[in-house]
């Protein structure tokens, strides 16, 4: 009798030259999840990533939850970006129990998301940073990040599991003075993100190397079905905030970041550039925002579907596609949620990437992903 | 070549720019940051918040029915709220039962304060909870309807020379 044992556990034949060797979950160079590489001398062989070491059960316990209370836990996969985490979720909500949400709520949204996005992004650009050892990009970002963190926590009250989307719009309206604040805190963040410039994307020891490492066409980019700046940086001009614009985004002037390299260095460049797109969305919703009005439409206290329903929404996160699809059949809690979520489809592209690198590359090609381990695994 | 120089001068000049900016860290237990309004509250007539820090929560006891429907908010999220038995008796209050908050299992959704429709639950400034014990996190009615003292002043200020905490 055989059995079948998950890969890296299973015996492998001995070969003189080839060595399997587990990167995580424990190496803090990995996030929660393993990476099994074949090396043969400092090049790998073969790559097989092994992501579930955070699995949660989101999609499940989701069906037990009403909608309301399911709000604080979809947010969960990705507290760093959990405005956008939510958003389709929201949506799709709102499209199924036939809410129409008033302009201002939208704008507030749009604003979240886009300060949400710029969160994640330093968040991810900061781990990023220093596993390429190179300290200054760990500590700037982590200290930068902090002028849109107190941005959020003013809007919403926390900082940064905020729960701040409802379906019906948002929890509640902008403080008082908010846009003054937002926009004096937003200009000075993105000269902030500007000399990261000299420090980090010019920096000669960087691009020497992040340049041609990891290099994903743009028919393979395609092929493989990655999304967001993976995709961006191969050269494909595809965001959906302007391609399927939801909310008030079709109203805002959105331009894509596109680089045709589709190396580490193009796809770490990508979400820097997209940082600066979203201070400048961030500005123009400001500018366009109703100055007064309601920002949540009131709902009865356990909203219901309308009988036997479905709706499939998906909103650009920052980490790309992130859709959401609900099943309702008129009960208080959704039959069926699933989720699908931008670096689940990134990470297919990581065994194309590393065969034939170098061990040492293999940092630099997976941090450029942008994986979010807890949220592939929901 | 002289681009890689250039490269390493230009990143070498940057951080030593940075020896004249000031200093952006919040020193925290000497300096503590500023928050909008006096904590999240909800409007029940209105049906919209007003913005505000999700710290502990604050109970006004002249208020509260003992309806539950704050414990029942929190029964799918963290399931942190408890009713219990109270002493005083209140008038509109007929069980004499009260929200218990454990923090320990508390989220900090602010769900139990929209879902309260007396004005009864809000929360406050006030985010240091910290305990030595698990029994020391369970907050009981009468811990709630005392306004917490908190100090907090700190801002983040932006000038020509960087931007700090002031």
């Amino acid at each position: 009798m055989t059995v079948e044992l998950p890969p890296g556990l299973a015996l492998q034949k001995v070969d003189e030259r080839i060595m399997t060797l587990n990167v995580g979950p424990q190496h803090p160079g990995s996030g929660h999840m393993r990476i099994i590489v074949q090396i043969d001398g400092d090049y790998i062989v073969a790559c097989d990533p092994d992501p579930g070491y955070v699995h949660r059960g989101e999609e499940k316990m989701a069906e037990y939850r009403n909608y309301i209370t399911n709000i604080p836990h979809l947010e969960r996969p990705v507290i760093h970006d959990s405005c956008n985490a939510l958003y389709p979720y929201v949506l799709g909500v709102e499209d199924l129990l036939g809410i129409e949400v008033t302009e201002r709520a939208k704008y507030v949204r749009v604003i979240c998301s886009e300060l949400n996005r710029c969160i994640y992004t330093m968040y991810w650009l900061a781990i990023y940073g220093i596993f390429l050892g190179h300290s200054t990009m760990f500590m700037w970002p982590a200290g930068d990040r902090e002028l849109l963190i107190d941005l959020m926590e003013k809007i919403s009250g926390a900082r940064v599991t905020h729960s701040h989307f409802v379906p019906g719009g948002v929890r509640n309206d902008l403080p008082p003075n908010f846009e003054e604040v937002c926009l004096r805190q937003v200009n000075y963040f993105e000269k902030r993100i500007k000399e990261y410039a000299a420090v980090f994307y010019d920096n000669p020891i960087l691009i020497s190397r992040t340049q041609d490492t990891g290099v994903l066409s743009r028919e393979d980019a395609i092929r493989l079905g990655t999304t967001g700046s993976v995709l961006r940086a191969s050269g494909v001009d595809y965001d959906l905030r302007q391609k399927e614009p939801y909310d008030v985004y079709e109203e805002l002037d959105v331009h894509t970041n596109v680089m045709k390299e589709g190396d580490s260095y193009a796809r770490s460049k990508v979400p820097w550039l997209d940082m600066m797109e979203s201070c400048n969305i961030i500005r123009q919703a400001l500018q366009k925002m109703p100055k007064s009005g309601s920002v949540r439409v009131k709902l009865k206290p356990n909203p219901k579907g309308k009988g036997l329903d479905s709706v499939y929404k998906r909103v650009e996160s920052g980490r790309g596609s992130l859709g959401c699809y609900i099943v309702s059949d008129g009960k208080v809690e959704p039959y069926r949620l699933k989720l699908s979520v931008g670096s689940f489809r990134n990470l297919i592209a990581l065994p194309y990437l590393l065969k034939g690198e170098k061990l040492g590359n293999m940092p630099s090609v997976y941090w450029s992903l942008n994986y979010w381990p807890v949220e592939a695994d929901r | 070549m002289t681009n890689t120089a250039t490269g390493i001068i230009r990143a070498l000049n940057s951080g030593i720019k940075h020896i004249a900016t000031k200093r952006f860290t919040l020193r925290y237990p000497e300096e503590k940051l500023k928050f909008v309004g006096d904590g999240y509250q909800f409007d029940p007539s209105t049906g919209v918040g007003i913005a505000g820090l999700k710290g502990r929560h604050m109970l006004f006891h002249d208020h509260c029915t003992g309806c539950q429907l704050c414990s029942i908010a929190c029964e799918g999220v963290a399931e942190a709220i408890a009713m219990v038995k109270v002493p005083d008796q209140q008038q509109q209050n007929k069980k004499s039962i009260m929200p218990q908050i454990d923090y320990g299992k508390c989220v900090f959704c602010g769900l139990c304060v929209d879902a309260c429709p007396f004005y009864a639950l809000y929360m406050t400034n006030d985010y240091e909870l910290s305990s030595f014990s698990k029994e020391g996190l369970i907050y009981t009615p009468a811990q709630l309807a005392v306004k917490p003292y908190v100090e907090q002043d700190s801002e983040i200020i932006i000038t020509k020379w960087g931007a700090t905490h002031g």
